[in-house]
């Protein structure tokens, strides 16, 4: 299964996707085109602590995390 | 100054008891899931960024509450402390640090800030700086540890 991580103040909330089921697949795509469209920055987990930020949906990640746009503190 | 006592009839005043218990047992329960919804919140924000930590800023991490990140750009060394605030300090090669501030928007537990903070540094330094407020450099010993 396949995970969008969303950070929110409840820590995150989780949405996990068959990457195998197109009606799954769909659904995640407009999740990933709803947050990235509201500001959220997308990033995909490689190996060993590594990630690489994404612009385009990629339904073969086995976990993307959302997190809101960054501001100066 | 004179306070009068005002006698209230038994079937007024055990009703308006019972009532104030009730509101207060009600307004102490709400406290105790908030906090508990507030420490659930702060565990999985710590969870998620051991997580995605490289091994070495897992344990760095572990053993000291912050880690180090190397910018995607430069190559320059970033510690990350568990603050909300100024937390991200630039380390240069003489031991000067330079503190940046900056993180998501929103009330985010500390763990999910760390996180985001990582990311942003590792893939996409310059424009992460870009909109971040800088300190002044400053040779005070290094925070967090």
């Amino acid at each position: 299964m396949a995970k969008q991580i969303v950070m929110d103040a409840t820590g995150d909330t989780r949405h996990e996707f068959d990457p195998a089921d197109a009606a799954a697949v769909s659904n995640a795509l407009a999740r990933f085109k709803a947050l990235t469209a509201a500001g959220f920055t997308a990033a995909v987990r490689r190996d060993a602590g590594t990630s690489e930020l994404i612009r385009e949906f990629d339904p073969s990640a086995d976990e993307t995390v959302f997190f809101p746009r960054l501001r100066g503190g | 100054m004179r306070f009068d006592v005002i006698e209230l009839p038994l079937w007024v005043g055990l009703p308006t008891v019972f009532l104030l218990c009730l509101l207060t047992c009600a307004l102490v329960l709400d406290h105790v899931r908030e906090a508990s919804g507030r420490r659930t919140a702060i565990e999985k924000g710590v969870a998620l960024l051991k997580h995605w930590l490289s091994p070495a800023q897992l344990a760095q991490y572990q053993k000291y509450g912050y880690f180090e990140v190397r910018g995607g750009d430069s190559g320059k060394r970033y510690r990350i402390g568990p603050t909300h605030q100024m937390n991200v300090d630039e380390l240069n090669e003489q031991g000067m640090r330079t503190a940046w501030c900056f993180g998501p928007e929103g009330e985010l537990p500390i763990g999910d800030v760390m996180l985001a903070q990582k990311i942003a540094l590792e893939n996409d330094e310059q424009a992460t700086l870009a909109l971040a407020n800088r300190g002044n450099p400053d040779q005070r010993p290094l925070r967090f540890g």
